[in-house]
């Protein structure tokens, strides 16, 4: 089950990625271009803070080089957009299960726009764990992380239980962001979809988000929770 | 079958109407048909589909051994297609694989393909384009044969097996790339772990758990696809494809297993088979109760029907998503009860090539003592011991890894065919030690959905370089934990039974999980031919290589198997 | 004068029993003739050759026979002169259906055990004690077992009008279609 990725064509692949799809046919063709999106999250938040989230990732590309794109989007209902997020990868093929990534990073909020650099790793890991790690390193010189980690519990063929885990670090201090150095925030879901098609999945749940140590108090500081617990409904979406 | 299908002579035009058992007997040397669309209901909705002639499964084509064949293909479709005549013996320019050796058909023209029939028995043909075969290309292929057939039957019936999927095949590749495990329903879940703890208590079940969860693989993922409508002869179970019979008769079935992805076992309750023949050569007559029929193989039976009853031919798949149904009986609308389908196997850490516990991905292969004896033993095979013969390991069938889940079983707990009971009943080639040794690593991303031989999917390989006249002994090791029914084109793979100049010469083999399998190629047709794994989206994600049969041997010595170091 | 080129003259006190398992057993020198699945008189009983009024010539090939179809009367006595054309051992053999039925199982137990291969014949073998005084020989006189390019001769006489068939017994061969039909008429 070993792979090698073969380094030839990167470039092709991804400008073949970006200029349209290749037939596959019988001799050959094996390394034509497909397409995916999914959207995660796509639900209504209740509880301590109220509005809509989505969380969505997609790409285009063949089995080796893939252009992805993930996009986080949240909002506070009567507020507007509280964080807006969008990254662009190319995304390579490095062994059986995983992905390395690099690429750009561009948040339109909360505060200020601002664009990263993105390197990353994505792909699943063993006992079934899909992870997702990154590194940013922003504009202005400031380093962060994020790890996320998440797990299908099948319960029946099409009932499926979601515990997912994010959590933030940033390595300085950035005070335009309220952000102390060290884990500044983690998000914690649990959520039960049922598939009715693996396209089309209903779910309820609860997400939870806290911000952590020094950021925490920062938030404090400034009067403002430090956590929110939250009901959540949605509709998760793949195609 | 409820086709009329046209065959025109270059001067006078026949017109066979298709009968329901001997679908088109024609002598003609010239034969015409049409590539098109159509709709097929099958699964209770009307779905587009493709067809020859108009006809799903394509019209069985019946040629006589010797036949200077001219067959003309017209592609009424908007993109290219092609005609591939699987397991016949013929010019490599005749071969029907677009890219390869030669440019397809393209819309709106007629391509004719000439070549003669210098084979007799059961083959089949279909689309080599894309993946238009799932969709509906196929049909069946009959050579009569020069002599007397060595059988006697009163009737014959072709059985063509197929599996029928309502979404089109482009959006099925395109699914498995998204999610490889998009088609699997029949997954581990919660509940079935509350059934493995009360079976084998909460530690034994954890751990069977964690052993396959630090593999990220699933016991259950026995086929890549579901949602399939299991065709006999293009009818669903429902429609009851019947083969009418009079009590005390001798019918021979041809049975084809023209599925995309689908394996078969095989029984007809009540009744015991005699297999004749394997992809299209008669092999030493075996009874059995039950067969198991790969992707792209043919086998052919003959059974004695005594009874004034109707009997259910029942083939159920592999991985038991469903099955397809046929009747014969002494008259219609007469039925036999249609079996329960069995439980889907699960496989074991044996197919995953190791033992239970052992997560080492390194040595993946499991030499069968049966088979993997050196040539010493084939000089004398008068003094063939029979104890090799599947006996070894406690009587299992050595084409599975000892302790496999998937090895089958006969419901009725008769006999099941293994390919070690398939024996020539001529040889094609007199029996030599092989010149050399190609291995073929069956390899894959199960996750990411693509294919490879060698850790390499086609387009990152080279050709296997033959040249022409030698014996090249392939050596099967599949490294997966799916079954690839391997498919050379133009050439005899002469399967490796233990049975020296009686192995078998087949054009499909198909390769279990943690085996490691031995078959040689008498490379005697010069070209470009190809070679693949039979499942069809194995097959276009890169299980697949282009075999060139050279005349020059330099040429040749150039490259060693693949010609890649790795 | 009935033997075959291979095996001493059969007589009926030589039927040997060759099933190994307990229950289809016959004793060796059970002399009555009676074998598994039927009365072997049922199918008529050892001719000798001046009594033969004509002989048939059989081919056997793989699988089939040349003539597939034999018409005598009861009370006949034919010379069958046979002779293997194929490349793999094949067999003789005069009876009923259910005669071949039994005698079926017993050829099977027979290539199980190596006694009869592909090609060839292993006749040290059939001597050989398999436990319990039963030996695995072949040596019926309304049968003939023959390896490629091997002859033989069998006389026998018909008794009875009744269907009969030839068969050759090897597994699988009679039932892909190698048996021919003897119509007895009275």
């Amino acid at each position: 089950m070993r792979i090698e990725p073969r380094i030839s064509r990167p470039a092709v692949a991804l400008i073949a990625a970006v200029v349209g799809a290749q037939p596959v046919f019988a001799a050959g063709g094996d390394d034509a271009l497909f397409t995916f999106f999914q959207m995660d999250q796509n639900e209504i938040r209740v509880g301590e803070h109220n509005g809509y989230v989505a969380e969505a990732q997609g790409w285009v590309g063949t089995d080796f080089h893939k252009a992805f794109l993930k996009t986080e989007v949240e909002t506070e209902f009567g507020e507007g957009v509280e964080v807006a997020e969008v990254q662009l990868l190319y995304s390579r093929l490095i062994s059986d299960f995983f992905d390395a990534q690099a690429g750009i990073r561009y948040d339109f909020e909360p505060h200020t726009s601002r664009a990263y650099a993105v390197v990353g790793l994505q792909g699943l890991a063993p006992q079934w764990f899909e992870v997702d790690t990154a590194l940013f390193l922003s504009e202005k010189g400031d380093f962060s992380a994020r790890v996320e980690a998440e797990y299908e519990l099948l319960i029946t063929q099409r009932l499926v239980l979601q515990p997912l885990v994010e959590v933030n670090v940033s390595f300085q201090d950035v005070d335009e962001l309220d952000i102390a150095a060290g884990p500044t925030s983690a998000e914690f879901g649990l959520r039960l979809r049922y598939e009715f098609f693996r396209e089309f999945a209903p779910y309820i749940g609860v997400a939870y988000e806290r911000d952590l140590f020094d950021t925490a108090d920062i938030a404090r500081d400034h009067g403002e929770d430090v956590d929110a617990l939250t009901f959540v409904a949605g509709i998760r979406l793949f195609f | 079958m409820v086709s009329l299908a046209r065959f025109a002579r270059s001067a006078a035009a026949a017109i066979a109407v298709a009968a329901l058992s001997f679908p088109f007997a024609v002598a003609a040397e010239t034969y015409n048909l049409s590539i098109g669309e159509t709709t097929l209901d099958a699964s209770g909705t009307e779905r587009p589909a493709l067809a020859i002639n108009g006809s799903i499964p394509a019209p069985t084509l019946r040629f006589q051994e010797g036949e200077d064949l001219v067959i003309n293909i017209t592609n009424t479709l908007d993109v290219d297609s092609s005609i591939h005549w699987h397991g016949l013996i013929l010019p490599f320019e005749q071969d029907g694989v677009p890219g390869l050796t030669f440019d397809g058909i393209k819309p709106g023209t007629t391509h004719t393909y000439r070549f003669p029939a210098q084979q007799s028995g059961t083959y089949w043909y279909h689309s080599h384009s894309g993946l238009q075969e799932q969709e509906g290309l196929y049909g069946a292929i009959i050579i009569d044969p020069v002599g007397r057939e060595p059988f006697r039957y009163d009737r014959e019936y072709v059985v063509v097996l197929s599996d029928w999927h309502d979404s089109p095949a482009d959006d099925i590749l395109a699914n498995l790339k998204k999610q490889s495990d998009y088609y699997n329903y029949q997954q581990r879940t919660l509940m079935t772990f509350f059934d493995d703890v009360a079976e084998m208590g909460f530690g034994a079940a954890l751990s069977d758990r964690l052993d396959w969860g630090e593999m990220r693989m699933t016991p259950t993922d026995i086929a890549d696809v579901s949602g399939y409508t299991f065709l006999v002869n293009g009818r669903n179970p429902a429609q009851n494809w019947t083969a009418l019979f009079e009590p005390g008769e001798r019918i021979r079935l041809r049975f084809i297993n023209a599925a995309a992805m689908t394996f078969f076992d095989i029984r007809i309750p009540g009744l015991e088979m005699t297999v004749v023949q394997a992809d299209g050569n008669n092999v030493q007559p075996v009874k059995v109760d039950e067969f198991r029929i790969a992707v792209a193989e043919t086998y052919d039976v003959i059974v004695r029907l005594k009874e004034d009853r109707a009997y259910t031919l029942f083939a159920e798949s592999m991985a038991r998503t469903g099955f397809g149904r046929g009747t014969l009986a002494p008259r219609e609308d007469m039925t036999a009860e249609v079996p329960d389908m069995r439980e889907p196997p699960i496989l074991t850490m044996a197919d995953m090539g190791h033992a239970h516990g052992d997560m080492d991905h390194g040595e993946m292969a499991m030499d069968h003592g049966a088979m993997d004896h050196g040539p010493m033993n084939h000089g004398d095979m008068g003094g063939m011991d029979h104890s090799m013969m599947g006996h070894g390991d406690g009587g299992g069938d050595p084409f599975y890894a000892p302790g496999s889940g998937l090895a089958p079983t006969a419901a009725n707990g008769g006999r099941f065919l293994s390919y070690s009971d398939l024996k020539a009943q001529k040889p094609l080639y007199p029996w030599r030690p092989a010149d050399r040794e190609i291995e073929i690593r069956l390899t894959g991303n199960m996750e990411r959905y693509f294919w490879s031989m060698n850790d390499l999917k086609y387009s990152e390989a080279e050709p296997i370089r033959l040249h022409l006249g030698e014996r090249v002994r392939f050596k099967f090791v599949n490294e997966t934990m799916m079954t690839h029914p391997m498919h050379l084109h133009g050439m005899w793979t002469i399967l490796d039974v233990g049975a020296g100049k009686w192995n078998p010469a087949k054009h499909t083999v198909s390769i279990a999980p943690g085996t490691t399998v031995y078959a040689d190629i008498e490379a005697d047709a010069e070209g470009k031919w190809a070679f693949h794994c039979h499942l069809m989206y194995h097959m276009a994600t890169g299980m697949f290589r282009e075999v060139h049969v050279v005349r020059d041997p330099e040429t040749a010595s150039l490259d060693q198997g693949d010609g890649h170091a790795h | 004068m009935f033997s075959t080129l291979q095996y001493s003259a059969a007589t009926l006190a030589l039927i040997a029993s060759i099933g190994l398992g307990a229950g289809a057993v016959t004793a060796a020198g059970d002399d009555d003739g009676h074998h598994h699945g039927g009365d072997m008189r049922m199918a008529g009983v050892p001719g000798h050759a001046d009594e033969a009024t004509r002989s048939i010539e059989i081919a056997m090939h793989d699988n089939y026979y040349e003539p597939e179809t034999i018409d005598a009367k009861a009370g006949e006595t034919i010379l069958f002169v046979i002779t293997n054309h194929g490349s793999v051992v094949h067999e003789f053999n005069i009876g009923t259906a259910a005669m071949h039925t039994a005698h079926q199982e017993e050829m099977a137990m027979m290539v199980d055990h190596g006694v009869i291969e592909i090609d060839r014949i292993n006749h040290d073998m059939m001597d050989k004690d398999m436990g319990g005084g039963h030996v695995m020989s072949h040596d019926d006189p309304n049968s003939a077992l023959l390896a490629p390019g091997e002859s033989a001769e069998v006389i026998w006489k018909f008794t009875e009008a009744r269907p009969l068939e030839f068969a050759c017994n090897i597994p699988g061969h009679y039932e892909s279609g190698m048996m021919g039909d003897i119509t007895v008429t009275p």
